[in-house]
C-alpha cells in the first residue's frame, strides 16, 4: 500500500513538474484593440508569428466608445490583461507620463529603420515628447480622415447639368472645404430624404466632432496653441480659428436631423442607407462601406481625400503598437513587434486591405490595388497631421467637442464658442503646470 | 479524548460571536469601509490615479472649486430637474397603473407581470433599444409618429429641447414597475372591511381613497419615492448610452460627470469630491423622506 502511495505521489509530482514546465514554454501574447476590421485582420495575420515562434496570440477586442477608458482602467490598476495595446497617437503621453507603457527606445534605435516611416507616424505614434528620443511603441494602422461619396449622384448628367447652373462650375468631388459645402447644399433635399453631408459632430474627445473639425479649422490657417509656450489665446481663437467655426456651425444644416451625436457608426449608416450624398470618417471604417451585406450603395462609393481651404492638413487617426509596462511576457511581446515591422508582415497587412505606414508599401504601386481607399492614403500621406498629445488631451478635446457641439446647435455664435474653448483650454494647461 | 479540553470547548460564546464575524467584518472593512475613507482622503488631494506620483494634500480645494464653476452648477440643476421628472412621473403613473391593477379581472396575473418585465432588463441594453427606437432618422418612434400624426422628425436625443425627456421616457420605462410593485404591495394590506363599512355608509370613491387608502399606503409610498429618488441621481448607464451626456453637455447628470472626471480626465481627487457632495445630497433627501414617514407613522 505505501508503495502505491508513494508511486502515485511521484507520479503527481512529476506531472506537476514537466506539466508546470509545458506550461510555462506555452506563452500566449494578448493584444487588445478596438473591435473592428483591423483588429480581425492582425488576429489572422498572428497566424503567421505562431508558425514562426511557437507563442501563441489571441485578441481581447474593445468596443470604440468604451476603449480608451477600459485600457487606462486597467492601467491604472498597475496590471493589464493584455500583453500589447495598440493605442491611438493621442493617448501617448497619458500613458508614458503614468509610466504605463515600456520603455523600447534602445530596442528601437537597434531594430527599426526610421526612413520606412515619416517624421509625422514616429512622432505621433512612437515618439513621447516629441523630440526627446524616447520610444514607447511602433507605427501600425495609419488611419486618416477622408470622404466617402455617391458616385451615382455625382456622375449623373441631370444632376451635373443642375449644379453647373446654380453654382457655375462642374459637379466634381469637392477639393475644398467650400466646395464642399456648395455641394452639400446641393445635395440636401429632405422632401426626399437626401441630406447633404455627414460628418462625426458626436460631443466626444476622440471619435467625435474634434477629429473631424481639426483638419477643417488646420486648413482655414489656424493652429490649437503656441507650440513652445502653450498659449492658446489668440491661436485657437484667432481669425482663422473663428472663420473655421462659422464654417462647421454652417455646414451643420446640410446634415440629416438629429446628427449631433454622429461618429463612426452613425456616419457609415448614413452613407449605407443612402441617406447623404457625402460623409466623412477615418478611412480604415470604409469595408461597411463596401459591403453588400450591409450597404444598399456597396457598389456606388468611391473615396477622398479630406478637402483643402488656405493649407491643406488632414486630421491623423490609427495607432501605434505598444507593450505594457506590465506584462510579464516582454521577450516575447518584442519579438511580435519586430514581426510586424518586417516588410513580409506588412505586405501581407496591406494585402487584407489595411492601411501600411511603410514609405516603401504606400509607394509601390500594387498597394494601390488592395484597397479602394488606398489612393487616397498615398495623398494625404505627408499631409497628415495629429492633435494635442499631453496627458490633458481629452479633457482638451472634450471642452472643444461639448461647446462646438453645443454652437452648431444654436447654443453658442461660433466666435463665442472659440473663444471659450480657448479660455477653458489655458484653464487646463494652466493647472497642468504648463505656464509655471 | 476529553471533549473539555477542546480548542472549540475553550472559547466562549462571545468570543465565538466574534468569531463568527470576523470575516464579514474583514471584508466589509476591505471592499466598503476602506474604500470609502480612502476617496474621503483622495477628495482632499490633487491626484490622479493614472499618474505616477502619489496624493498630494490640498485642503478644501477641490470643494471649493466645484462650487465656484458654473459647469458644476449647470450639470446639477440637470440632474435635479432629470429627478424631480423622472420620479414624480413615475410616482404618478405607478401609483395610478397599481390602482388599475389593484381589482380582479381575467389576466390579471399576466398583464402585472408584463408591466414588471422593463424592470428586469438591463438598464444598458435598454438604453441601447431607445437609441435605436429614437434615432431621428430610422428611429420607430419618429416614423410612427410621422406616419399617425405627421409630426417632423424629432431629434430624441440629439436636441437641447428633448434630450433630457429622451432619458426621462427611458427611466420612467424602466423604474415605473417598481412603484407599481410597491403600490401594490401597499394596496392588498388595506383590509377589505373598511371598503365594506365604508360601501355600508355609501361613501363615495374619492372619500374611500382619501381616507382609507392613502393613509394605508402613504408609508410605502414614501419608501417607494425614497428609494427611486436616490437611484434616480444615481442614474448613469442609460445616460452613457442613450445620449453620452450631449448634445454639447446637456444631459450630463451629476453620476455620468464624476464618471468623466475620474476615467476620462483622470482628476481623480476632484471626481471623489463631487461623489461626496452627491452622497451629502442623497442623504439629507433621504432624511427630509423618513423625518415625513416618521411623522406619518405616529399620525
Amino acid at each position: 500500500m505505501r508503495r502505491v502511495a508513494l508511486g502515485l505521489l511521484v507520479v503527481f509530482l512529476s506531472g506537476l513538474v514537466f506539466g508546470g514546465i509545458a506550461f510555462a514554454e506555452e506563452v500566449t501574447l494578448t493584444v487588445t484593440w478596438a473591435a473592428w476590421a483591423p483588429m480581425d485582420a492582425l488576429i489572422a495575420l498572428a497566424e503567421d508569428f505562431t508558425a514562426k515562434t511557437g507563442i501563441k496570440v489571441k485578441g481581447d477586442p474593445i468596443p470604440w466608445p468604451q476603449y480608451h477608458d477600459k485600457v487606462f482602467t486597467e492601467f491604472a490598476s498597475g496590471k493589464t490583461s493584455f500583453d500589447i495595446v495598440l493605442p491611438d497617437s493621442q493617448w501617448l503621453g497619458e500613458a508614458v507620463v503614468g509610466g504605463h507603457l515600456l520603455d523600447i527606445t534602445d530596442w528601437f534605435n537597434e531594430k527599426v529603420n526610421k526612413e520606412e516611416f515619416s517624421d509625422m507616424l514616429i512622432r505621433s505614434y512612437c515618439e513621447y515628447p516629441d523630440g526627446s528620443g524616447r520610444y514607447y511603441g511602433v507605427p501600425a494602422l495609419a488611419d486618416f480622415f477622408g470622404l466617402a461619396y455617391r458616385t451615382d449622384l455625382f456622375n449623373d448628367p441631370e444632376e451635373k447639368k443642375a449644379f453647373k447652373e446654380k453654382y457655375g462650375y462642374d459637379l466634381k468631388v469637392p477639393e475644398t472645404w467650400s466646395e464642399l459645402k456648395d455641394v452639400a447644399e446641393f445635395f440636401t433635399r429632405p422632401e426626399k430624404n437626401l441630406y447633404g453631408i455627414a460628418l462625426w459632430q458626436a460631443p466626444m474627445a476622440t471619435a467625435g466632432l474634434v477629429d473631424h473639425f481639426l483638419a477643417c479649422f488646420w486648413s482655414f490657417g489656424a493652429e490649437l496653441w503656441d507650440p513652445n509656450t502653450k498659449k492658446v489665446k489668440g491661436y485657437l481663437n484667432s481669425e482663422e480659428g473663428k472663420a473655421a467655426a462659422r464654417y462647421w456651425v454652417d455646414l451643420y444644416r446640410f446634415h440629416p436631423p438629429g446628427a449631433a451625436n454622429y461618429s463612426m457608426d452613425e456616419t457609415n449608416t448614413a452613407m449605407q442607407q443612402g441617406l447623404v450624398a457625402i460623409t466623412g470618417t477615418y478611412l480604415a471604417f470604409y469595408p461597411g462601406l463596401v459591403d453588400p451585406q450591409l450597404s444598399l450603395y456597396w457598389d456606388k462609393v468611391d473615396f477622398a481625400p479630406t478637402p483643402k481651404e488656405k493649407e491643406w492638413w488632414v486630421q491623423l487617426g490609427g495607432q501605434g503598437m505598444s507593450i505594457s509596462a506590465y506584462t510579464p511576457y516582454k521577450k516575447e511581446a518584442l519579438m511580435f513587434l519586430e514581426w510586424w515591422l518586417s516588410p513580409e508582415t506588412q505586405w501581407k497587412w496591406a494585402q487584407l486591405g489595411m492601411f501600411s505606414c511603410f514609405n516603401s508599401v504606400i509607394n509601390d504601386d500594387r498597394y494601390l490595388e488592395f484597397a479602394p481607399v488606398n489612393k487616397v492614403h498615398r495623398v494625404v500621406a505627408p499631409i497628415l497631421k495629429d492633435f494635442w498629445e499631453i496627458p490633458e488631451y481629452n479633457e482638451m478635446g472634450t471642452v472643444m467637442a461639448e461647446i462646438l457641439n453645443a454652437a452648431i446647435l444654436g447654443k453658442y455664435t461660433p466666435e463665442e464658442a472659440m473663444d471659450l474653448i480657448a479660455e477653458k483650454h489655458e484653464e487646463i494647461l494652466e493647472r497642468a503646470g504648463y505656464y509655471k | 479524548m476529553d471533549v473539555r479540553s477542546t480548542w472549540a470547548n475553550r472559547v466562549s460564546d462571545r468570543g465565538m460571536l466574534y468569531l463568527f464575524l470576523l470575516p464579514t467584518f474583514g471584508f466589509l472593512l476591505f471592499l466598503v469601509i476602506f474604500p470609502l475613507i480612502w476617496s474621503l482622503y483622495l477628495s482632499f488631494c490633487d491626484y490622479s490615479a493614472n499618474a505616477a506620483r502619489p496624493p498630494v494634500f490640498i485642503g478644501i480645494e477641490n470643494y471649493s472649486s466645484i462650487f465656484r464653476e458654473k459647469e458644476v452648477w449647470d450639470r446639477f440643476v440637470t440632474t435635479g430637474k432629470f429627478v424631480l421628472l423622472a420620479v414624480a412621473i413615475e410616482f404618478f403613473l405607478g401609483f395610478g397603473i397599481a390602482m388599475l391593477l389593484n381589482r380582479e379581472f381575467y389576466g390579471k396575473g399576466f398583464l402585472t407581470t408584463l408591466f414588471i418585465l422593463p424592470m428586469m432588463f438591463s438598464p444598458a441594453v435598454i438604453g441601447k433599444f431607445f437609441r435605436f427606437m429614437m434615432d431621428t432618422n430610422w428611429g420607430i418612434i419618429n416614423y410612427i409618429l410621422g406616419r399617425l400624426f405627421g409630426i417632423p422628425k424629432i431629434a430624441w436625443t440629439t436636441s437641447y429641447e428633448y434630450a433630457l425627456y429622451s432619458l426621462v421616457i427611458t427611466d420612467v420605462w424602466i423604474w415605473t414597475p417598481f412603484i407599481i410593485l410597491l403600490s401594490l404591495a401597499g394596496l392588498s394590506s388595506v383590509p377589505s372591511y373598511l371598503y365594506e363599512a365604508a360601501d355600508v355608509d355609501r361613501a363615495s370613491g374619492w372619500f374611500k381613497f382619501r381616507y382609507i387608502t392613502l393613509p394605508y399606503v402613504a408609508p410605502i409610498l414614501i419608501l417607494a419615492v425614497l428609494f427611486r429618488t436616490m437611484d434616480a441621481f444615481r442614474f448613469f448607464d442609460v445616460v452613457y448610452v442613450l445620449t453620452e451626456g450631449g448634445p454639447g453637455y446637456a444631459t450630463q447628470i451629476i453620476p455620468f460627470y464624476i464618471y468623466k472626471l475620474a476615467f476620462s480626465f483622470w482628476r481623480t481627487g476632484r471626481s471623489c469630491a463631487l461623489a461626496y457632495v452627491l452622497l451629502i445630497i442623497i442623504i439629507a433627501l433621504s432624511n427630509i423622506y423618513i423625518t415625513y414617514l416618521n411623522r406619518l407613522r405616529r399620525a
